[in-house]
């Protein structure tokens, strides 16, 4: 019965409907509908934000519509559920190559190199203009690295960076002083405080007795961009800026490598700390199990939510990643997610989902997004937005570390760089290989493997 | 009339041989000789004069001069760009404002440009207008991309750079962004060292896991089940199933509950004083004994099934004999039990190697090929290569050549055990029958 009059309903509406737009096609306002699908990767229930701001940006672009006189209809489809990252590029790749890509994709920014070449993804530069308010308010260097072959192909969707962590109340134990802790970040800055510094710091909390033998020093438990701060802190470049091509640094590496070995055969890392588990390690960094470490802004949400830290700035100081020697600098690597337009559709589709995008990248709305996921913004006026500008973490990491960020090269073959900079990294760290036969071997894969497309130096 | 039968009953099997394996071996073959990933797609590519193609012919020798002006990015305002705007319905007022005031100039790149247009009187009111009105005025080929030869070609005669059939087809083939017909993944495969490492670790994993649990292992539950009452027989044999008909990922979690820093092993040992450590990704050889038992355990369970239903069908007479005849239990194994199961043994290994060359979920949710790659073995180095490669960019080509390699090992190893084991003598028609 209840169906019967839902579709009684239906069928009156259909009816006035029809009626309605038979009038309505005599004047030149035009309808137009579109379903745009938006699908993000990697993402959670906390960065709903992620697809829910195209959501919102419909509504907005909806309504500036109507007011010039348009009739446009938006429906947003979003999905962020995906089997992991490899489960997502995979979703994405295969259901291009069948003509049904999502409009809109929100993924890391290392997938325009391929993706581009491929033709999946379309230049967003060519659909909104970077020089209008809210894109031309976007950091600089997020969009320097949303881009490549000289082309904008997508906006930053977030931001982090990597911080370097110590333990306060082992600071003080050893010596430190209130100022010297405020001072910290600056030295590091400046490249006074060296990772050198960090080594005889951690070996001081040791031998005091504050933790316990290898955590003096407690890095990244597993491969990750993160290990390349190390490279640029001892002077590396990962890609020239003028050819874009690939860069092996022997020295950098060798010196970076060094760094490590040097750290095991200190004691102030474990041998074999590669491979701890994650849970395990967030829990000892949490609660002053370990001196010093390095992690990402996101860690501040696992921090004081899981593992119940109640004073975050009272017990840990944080800064960018310290120089290794005076070739380097203190540094911090970011990998922003990017709104990717995709060949999906016309290229009217393409210009209502690019504007999209434009407009959900507006600071309120990605503040959301920032605040909820413990991300850091994109936009340089996001500091004026209440809800950012009040939380302590993402103002003062912005401030501290976001203008100093880089990131890894969108190339299609740093992925192989990658495989072998950590294999050397782990040979020279567990003590398989001296840090300089480890160098030798990596150069030796590369030139293998890669040919033309590295410079090493 | 029998034998249409049979090909009517046979044909369901055979066109799932050929949907499911030789489709799939037939692809793999296409696949390793081709430089397919990500990149290039799957479905064929267009073509694009990228800055990083530029930098590539330069390498090779190409004229610098065309590069030069083949690379430079220019708008300008001429009489054919501004014909095309009319064309496309560009505003005439701003079409007339172009031809008035600045025809003739020129910007250096699209950027500028929109930033020009934007200052006239009659500039376009919408982003969208003015996306569309400045490419009529573009006047270069670097960043375009190109649905087909023709395309490009025209575009290259149009910017009229000179160029010989030699220099056309080194810059078609340059920009060319779809995958190609290669040899190289087998060169790449012969000369990387990493090569050496995976193959030496999948022999090593295949023979001790083969030779401890699937046959070794195996053997011992079958007789040792064989020898005690029928109940308690049955009760082992199911505990033994166990591993094999657990699902994967809950029996290796439970491995990693045993093995974990703060696991099941630590908890134990720690009270005799061994320092708390990862046993499955400790060492590299922490990390083989995991990878072996987990497999071997579900391994071994197949080869006690077959070998205790075959010791099972030898004449009991021969066992009465020969403990009539003063034979010790050994004996009875050594020289009874062991010769009748040659079929069996022979059957298992051939059936486990080739399962253990091509298996390796369990390694993949246990350690993934570490510490370091020290469990890297073909299989997985082969998807990890063609599907779950870290920076985004797979590599389908070089994957499929490595699973092709797998595949060519297969075909060998069985041709091999078939002629070491002397298969067709065990399957002639006994004298007797003859």
């Amino acid at each position: 019965m209840l169906a019967f009059k839902s579709f009684s309903k239906r069928f009156a509406l259909g009816i006035v409907g029809v009626g309605v737009s038979f009038g309505l096609s005599l004047t030149p306002v035009m309808a137009k509908d579109i379903t745009i699908q938006v699908w993000a990767g990697g993402s959670n229930v906390n960065d709903s934000y992620r697809v829910d701001a195209i959501t919102m940006a419909a509504d907005i672009l909806e309504k500036e519509a109507a007011i010039l006189g348009e009739d446009l209809n938006i429906t947003v489809e979003t999905k962020y559920d995906f089997d992991g990252w490899g489960g997502f590029k995979q979703a994405v790749t295969l259901a291009a190559e069948a003509n049904k890509a999502p409009h809109i994709v929100v993924t890391g920014h290392e997938d325009i190199a391929p993706w581009s070449q491929s033709g999946l993804i379309r230049p967003i530069e060519n659909y909104v203009d970077f020089d209008t308010w809210p894109l031309s308010d976007l950091f600089e260097n997020l969009v320097e690295i949303a881009s490549f072959e000289g082309t904008i192909y997508g906006v930053p969707q977030d931001a982090e960076s990597r911080p370097f962590f110590a333990w306060i109340p082992h600071l003080k134990a050893i010596g430190y002083s209130k100022a010297d802790i405020r001072a910290l970040p600056g030295k590091i800055l400046s490249g006074n405080y060296t990772l050198y510094d960090v080594l005889d710091d951690a070996k001081k909390i040791q031998d005091a007795g504050l933790v316990k033998p290898g955590y003096g020093f407690y890095p990244r438990v597993s491969k990750g961009g993160d290990y390349w701060q190390f490279y640029l802190s001892f002077g590396g470049e990962m890609s020239d800026s003028k050819s874009g091509k690939l860069v092996f640094d022997r020295s950098a590496m060798k010196n970076f490598y060094t760094f490590f070995a040097k750290a095991v055969e200190m004691g102030v890392t474990r041998k074999n700390h590669i491979g701890t588990p994650w849970d395990q390690w967030y829990s000892e960094v949490a609660s002053g199990k370990a001196g010093l470490w390095h992690g990402g802004t996101w860690h501040y949400s696992r921090y004081t939510g899981k593992e119940g830290l109640k004073d975050f700035f009272g017990n840990i100081v944080f800064g960018l990643i310290p120089a290794g020697d005076k070739n380097g600098r203190a540094n911090t690597i970011t990998h922003p997610l990017v709104y990717l337009v995709t060949n999906r559709g016309s290229e009217d589709d393409a210009q209502i989902a690019a504007q999209l995008v434009a407009i959900a990248s507006e600071p309120r709305i990605n503040t959301l997004h920032a605040i909820k996921s413990a991300h850091l913004g994109i936009t340089k006026s996001q500091q004026n937005v209440p809800l950012y500008a009040n939380n302590r973490w993402a103002s003062e990491a912005t401030k501290l570390l976001l203008p100093h960020a880089s990131a890894m090269p969108n190339h299609t073959n740093f992925s192989p760089y990658f495989d072998a900079m950590w294999k050397g990294l782990e040979a020279s760290w567990t003590g398989q290989k001296s840090p300089e036969k480890a160098v030798a071997d990596v150069e030796a894969e590369l030139r293998a493997n890669l040919g033309n497309d590295i410079i090493i130096r | 009339m029998s034998a249409k039968l049979g090909y009517i009953f046979i044909a369901p099997a055979l066109a799932l041989v050929v949907l499911f394996f030789l489709a799939p071996v037939l692809m793999t073959g296409v696949f390793s000789m081709t430089n397919m990933s990500t990149a290039t797609g799957i479905t064929g590519g267009s073509y694009q004069i990228t800055p990083s193609v530029l930098i590539q012919l330069g390498d090779q020798g190409f004229d610098r001069k065309i590069l030069k002006r083949i690379g430079s990015e220019s708008y300008s305002i001429s009489e054919k760009g501004l014909l095309a705007a009319t064309k496309a319905d560009v505003k005439t007022e701003l079409v007339e404002e172009l031809r008035e005031r600045y025809l003739g100039e020129t910007f250096a790149s699209r950027r500028l440009f929109e930033r020009f247009l934007k200052k006239l009187d009659n500039r376009p009111r919408s982003i969208r207008t003015l996306k569309s009105t400045s490419p009529h005025f573009r006047k270069s080929l670097i960043k375009e991309r190109f649905a087909s030869t023709k395309e490009l070609l025209q575009s290259l005669e149009e910017m009229d750079l000179g160029l010989t059939q030699v220099q056309t087809d080194e810059l078609v083939d340059a920009s060319y962004t779809g995958w190609i017909w290669t040899g190289e993944n087998f060169r790449k495969m012969f000369l990387l060292p990493e090569t050496r490492q995976i193959l030496l670790n999948t022999g090593f994993y295949v023979a001790s896991t083969l030779l401890l649990f699937n046959i070794g292992f195996a053997l011992v539950l079958a007789v040792t089940t064989f020898y005690l009452p029928k109940g308690q027989a049955a009760l082992f044999r199911a505990l033994w199933f166990l591993p094999r008909i657990t699902p994967s990922v809950l029996y290796v979690l439970l491995w990693k509950w045993l093995t974990w820093d703060t696991g099941f092993i630590n908890a134990v040992v720690t009270n005799f004083g061994v320092t708390p450590r990862n046993w499955m990704l400790d060492t590299a050889a922490n990390a083989w004994v995991t990878v072996i038992m987990i497999n071997g355990f579900i391994g071994a369970s197949m080869g006690m099934i077959l070998f205790s239903s075959a010791i099972t069908s030898i004449p009991k007479q021969m066992l009465y004999a020969s403990e009539v005849d003063g034979a010790n239990r050994w004996q009875q194994i050594r020289h009874i039990i062991l010769p009748q199961l040659k079929w069996p043994i022979l059957f298992i290994t051939v059936y486990q190697t080739l399962s253990l060359l091509t298996s390796f979920e369990q390694i993949f949710l246990s350690t993934d090929g570490g510490p370091g790659s020290s469990t890297e073995v073909w299989a997985l180095s082969a998807y990890h290569t063609a599907l779950d490669n870290y920076w985004g960019n797979l590599q389908y080509g070089y994957g499929a050549a490595l699973a092709l390699v797998l595949v060519v090992v297969g075909v060998i190893m069985s041709l091999i055990y078939l002629r070491f084991f002397r298969f067709d003598e065990l399957i002639k028609t006994p004298r007797i029958e003859q």
